[in-house]
């Protein structure tokens, strides 16, 4: 069995090259000046200062994370109540539904968000509210099929002992049920949230341009300024806020008891 | 962006398919001579800007002189630039007026072979002058397009007298609320700001551009402008909004498939571009592309290109044909930019401006 663990070396080649130095050279161009050569090397932490100093980057920074945290409330509320009736049906139906649910992931996502720009266009809502249905379509499925697994899981002798032991259907769901599931729920947290939260193309379509969000911002420095310098330094940044919203869904993870373990 | 491309192109690709073994019928293009024995290579790499080019260019090109044409498309000048700077090498670029400045003066172009160019006796005077503020010697670049930027507007819902009376300050008139889109890139939006205020649009005098600012954000909280790029012009076309900010060529476009659509140049002034064609140093080929460069501005090619692209061409003669009496564009106004018009400018090249205007312009967006 030893020998099999090399298998594991064309990943770690694979990620060397596709992440790791990618990352590091975004941090190379963050904490440097504009226009270096690589034998004249100006450090600086003037890239996050300007991030800081004015108030409208922290501004954007803070609606991206606003708008990622009730998309992935409102994935939660619509979503969780949608597992829980498939996980409920018969393997067949159940099996249906999640095919159903997988289906627009067949088509390209761009493609899809363009469509509900030819939708969204005819019907007067504010670019917030737009971006929002965009959001929430786009990453509602992960969020069910995350929950409808975790339900799945559930042994239904569990909720027979529960019942035997005198619980009600309320009961049982607050007691056994959703405390069995939130390890799916967090795990849907984490593929909705952080997702949302780096959204560009959802809010440029979308919103008009006039909802900017700190994915648009970076792309902005990128890709029209020219500023690489403080486009990395955004990217870090926010890579920096993932990293600990990671951490805070890891902690729950591991708060919560795992179904089968 | 170009989303819109995409699905465009995908679409008309898609429509296209069953007819392709209808089409030809073409008339045989003429052989040039081989271009391994006249250039030494027979490749070479053209780096444009998305629909940009009539179809059968390419293909003519390569049967000319039995070459490989490598064609690929960018969105905007900055993202070419970008790849550019990234190692990507290329032999020819078709970049816009103020971009090729940039490149100049890095030292990332050559000169063209003016010996190869046969067909540039035929280019517009007022072209050759536009493109002397940026190439004052006429070494480096060879035009391809030209135009300015306006309005393009409902002639059912927008007076013509508020166009004439308020020109770019109808983008703060509140009667139209919420029915304008804007051009979403800090170039065309300060443009228009410095014009409405009287000022010339390659200030860097601080105070005319902190009033500019102020000019965009009023616009920007009083009347809710959409910032769209490209796809203004599906939506034009489908007459979603009554006011947008358009390039000239793209104007024509929209105007030619709506009828309803009228043209305006405000009297404050515009921005007149101008893209051309140059070849990077690092260039592999370059005698085949000053071979294209020359193809391109010749009088079958640019009426192709114009058909397809429908922005201005370069050569007099294929202006009047085309914009003339029995010329597809003869009804549509903004075919013929304006020209010889003191208040109208060609950018420069100011990459402290450029930063500057890029926060600022960002500012407006977000608040």
């Amino acid at each position: 069995m030893k020998n099999f663990s090399k298998l594991i070396y064309p990943y770690v080649i694979w990620m060397t090259i596709m992440i790791i130095v990618p990352m590091l050279m975004i941090v190379l161009y963050a904490i440097t000046v504009r226009g270096n050569d690589v034998l004249t090397l100006q450090f600086t932490l003037g890239n996050f200062l300007r991030f800081f100093e004015d108030s409208i980057f922290p501004s954007v920074l803070w609606r991206s994370l606003k708008m990622a945290f009730f998309t992935t409330i409102i994935c939660i509320a619509v979503g969780y109540p949608a597992a829980f009736v498939m996980a409920k049906m018969k393997p067949n139906n159940a099996a249906m539904c999640v095919l159903l649910v997988t289906l627009p992931m067949w088509i390209n996502m761009l493609v899809r968000t363009y469509a509900w720009r030819g939708i969204l266009t005819r019907i007067s809502l504010s670019s917030e509210i737009n971006v929002y249905i965009g959001m929430v379509y786009n990453f509602l499925p992960f969020m069910i099929l995350q929950i409808y697994t975790s339900l799945s899981k559930i042994d239904p002798n569990l909720i027979i002992a529960s019942h035997d032991l005198g619980a009600n259907d309320r009961e049982t769901f607050l007691r056994v049920i959703l405390p069995l599931s939130l390890s799916g729920v967090v795990s849907g947290i984490t593929l909705v949230f952080l997702p949302a939260v780096s959204s560009f193309f959802i809010p440029k379509l979308l919103g008009g341009g006039q909802y900017v969000l700190i994915g648009n911002l970076i792309e902005e420095y990128f890709i029209s300024t020219g500023d690489w310098n403080f486009g990395a330094a955004i990217s870090l940044i926010m890579a920096i806020i993932i990293l600990i919203s990671m951490y805070v869904t890891r902690k729950l993870d591991k708060e919560t008891p795992e179904a089968n373990d | 962006m170009s989303w819109s491309k995409i699905i465009k192109v995908t679409t008309a690709i898609s429509l296209l398919f069953p007819l392709v073994g209808c089409t030809g019928g073409e008339k045989e293009v003429e052989e040039a001579g081989d271009a391994k024995e006249l250039f030494g290579c027979n490749v070479i790499n053209i780096y444009n800007a998305g629909e940009y080019i009539d179809e059968s260019v390419v293909p003519n090109f390569e049967k000319m002189y039995n070459a490989k044409v490598n064609y690929d498309t960018f969105e905007s000048n900055e993202m070419m630039y970008t790849k550019l700077l990234g190692g990507n090498s290329y032999d020819v670029l078709v970049p816009s007026d103020y971009m090729i400045e940039q490149l100049m003066q890095e030292g990332l172009l050559q000169k063209l072979d003016q010996s190869a160019m046969t067909n540039k006796g035929m280019l517009d005077p007022f072209v050759i002058e536009m493109q002397k503020v940026f190439d004052p010697e006429l070494e480096y670049a060879m035009p391809y397009f030209w135009g300015n930027v306006g309005l393009v507007y409902n002639k059912e819902n927008v007076s013509e007298d508020d166009l004439k009376t308020q020109g770019w300050d109808i983008l703060k008139n509140e009667k139209y609320k919420g029915r304008i889109y804007f051009y979403d890139s800090q170039r065309d939006g300060f443009m228009i700001a410095f014009k409405a205020l009287g000022y010339s649009m390659n200030t860097d005098n601080t105070e005319e551009i902190q009033a500019a600012y102020q000019w965009l954000r009023e616009m920007n909280e009083t009347m809710e402008p959409a910032y769209v790029t490209d796809e203004v012009i599906d939506e034009m076309v489908n007459g979603s909004k009554d006011i947008a900010v358009m390039y000239s060529g793209d104007a024509t476009y929209v105007m030619s498939e709506n009828e309803d659509l009228g043209w305006y140049a405000p009297e404050q002034g515009t921005n007149l571009w101008i893209d051309a064609m140059v070849i990077p140093k690092n260039a592999t080929c370059p005698g085949l592309a000053n071979a294209f460069i020359n193809y391109a501005i010749s009088e079958d090619v640019q009426v192709k290109n114009t058909e397809f692209v429908a922005y201005t061409p370069v050569l007099t003669k294929v202006i009047e044909d085309m914009g003339g009496e029995d010329g597809d564009f003869s009804e549509i106004s903004s075919f013929i930019p304006r020209t010889e018009y003191e208040k109208d400018e060609v950018f420069h090249y100011n990459p402290e401006l450029k930063r500057q205007l890029s926060d600022l312009w960002n500012k407006v967006k977000i608040n």
